[in-house]
């Protein structure tokens, strides 16, 4: 027989890390949050205005504001007013730093992407 | 004796009679390839490795995972020199990093104090170019910047690109070069159909230094500074001709 959508998914979450399936599911549940943390643990002291991360990123900046933001709310990135103007920078949290350094190694395995891709796809929905 | 931030870079150190003077900004002008960057991170690298002086990189252009691979290939670990608490590659921007050093307690400031950084490589000056339009403002910019950096005891090296590749410079280096206390000339030179490296040293207020122009190397360990250029005029111009043989012989081969 074959297996119910959420019987499916009961069986991707059931063997990935519940703090790496937290993580995906409520801090990086978009795929430019996942760019941006990516481009973040690669170059982790940037520090920077939105207008110039999302240079970075190769991305409009309406887009990556609100990413941002919610980073912030989830405790992954930072925001200081430096005179006035909004930069954000990685949480210099240690334990945080450590969980997205455990995503990071782990997107590098490829049954693991897949299924981040999923979880991400399916909470877009 | 005056005492001397040195860059540990051979042949460098020499030509400013023992290094750069503390709490100076010093420009390393040139053109793309040139080796300004390189210039630069080799004067951190040598100043924690070899001084004891941590060091910061801030970066406006080129994305700190860059400066790790480019280390690493010069057998630099600037991983390893960032966990260990002696470097700080950070990217940001010039209107972000303006605003940072004009207020107190800001990222920069903090950082000197946490780290003790003495030392801080720019990458580069010529991003500033973007906050304004009009040079009298941008040198007020640009010095306030500078003051900022000696404020907090750093001895900087600020690059600056200049698009001429070969012959006459393009700069338009005339304003940052009276803000800052050594000028640097980095350049491409062609010889006998061959393209050469020559350094220069403009200027290094308060103190004496080398008048000649140096060829140099980028060589697996970094920068190298070798002999001047013999039997050459017009150096700097990018198309040096061989000088008249009386005159070498009158001033040169001694």
């Amino acid at each position: 027989m074959a297996l119910q959508s959420d019987d499916f998914t009961a069986k991707l979450m059931d063997d990935m890390d519940s703090r790496l399936l937290d993580f995906i599911k409520n801090k990086v549940n978009s795929f430019i949050k996942w760019d941006l943390v990516r481009f973040f643990y690669e170059n982790p002291n940037t520090t920077d205005s939105v207008e110039n991360i999302a240079k970075y990123a190769g991305r409009n900046t309406a887009a990556v504001q609100s990413e941002l933001e919610e980073l912030v709310e989830s405790g992954v990135m930072e925001m200081q007013l430096v005179e006035g103007l909004p930069v954000y920078s990685l949480a210099s949290d240690e334990e945080m730093r450590q969980l997205i350094e455990k995503f990071i190694l782990a997107c590098e395995d490829r049954h693991f992407r897949v299924k981040a891709v999923y979880h991400i796809i399916r909470g877009m929905r | 004796m005056q005492q001397r931030v040195k860059t540990g870079i051979k042949g460098l150190d020499e030509m400013l009679h023992g290094g750069f003077l503390p709490q100076t900004a010093n420009l390393i002008e040139g053109a793309t390839g040139t080796g300004k960057t390189t210039l630069g991170m080799q004067f951190i690298y040598n100043g924690i490795t070899q001084y004891d002086e941590p060091g910061l990189i801030i970066t406006f252009e080129e994305f700190p995972q860059q400066y790790y691979r480019d280390a690493a290939a010069f057998g630099w670990d600037f991983k390893k020199l960032e966990q260990e608490g002696k470097l700080k590659i950070i990217m940001t921007s010039p209107e972000v990093t303006k605003l940072d050093l004009e207020r107190v307690g800001g990222m920069i400031e903090t950082l000197v104090a946490e780290m003790g950084a003495r030392r801080i490589l720019v990458d580069s000056l010529s991003h500033f170019e973007r906050l304004s339009s009009d040079p009298v403002e941008l040198r007020a910019i640009e010095y306030s910047f500078i003051n900022a950096l000696k404020r907090e005891g750093l001895t900087s090296v600020l690059t600056r690109e200049n698009p001429a590749l070969l012959g006459g410079t393009e700069s338009d280096s005339e304003n940052i070069a009276f803000v800052v206390d050594s000028y640097i000339l980095m350049r491409y030179v062609e010889i006998e159909s061959a393209i050469h490296k020559a350094l220069l040293v403009l200027k290094l207020r308060g103190s004496d230094h080398a008048k000649d122009i140096r060829q140099y190397e980028i060589t697996s360990q970094g920068i190298q500074v070798q002999a001047k250029f013999e039997g050459q005029e017009g150096i700097m111009s990018g198309s040096p001709r061989r000088m008249a043989e009386s005159f070498v012989e009158a001033f040169v081969k001694k």
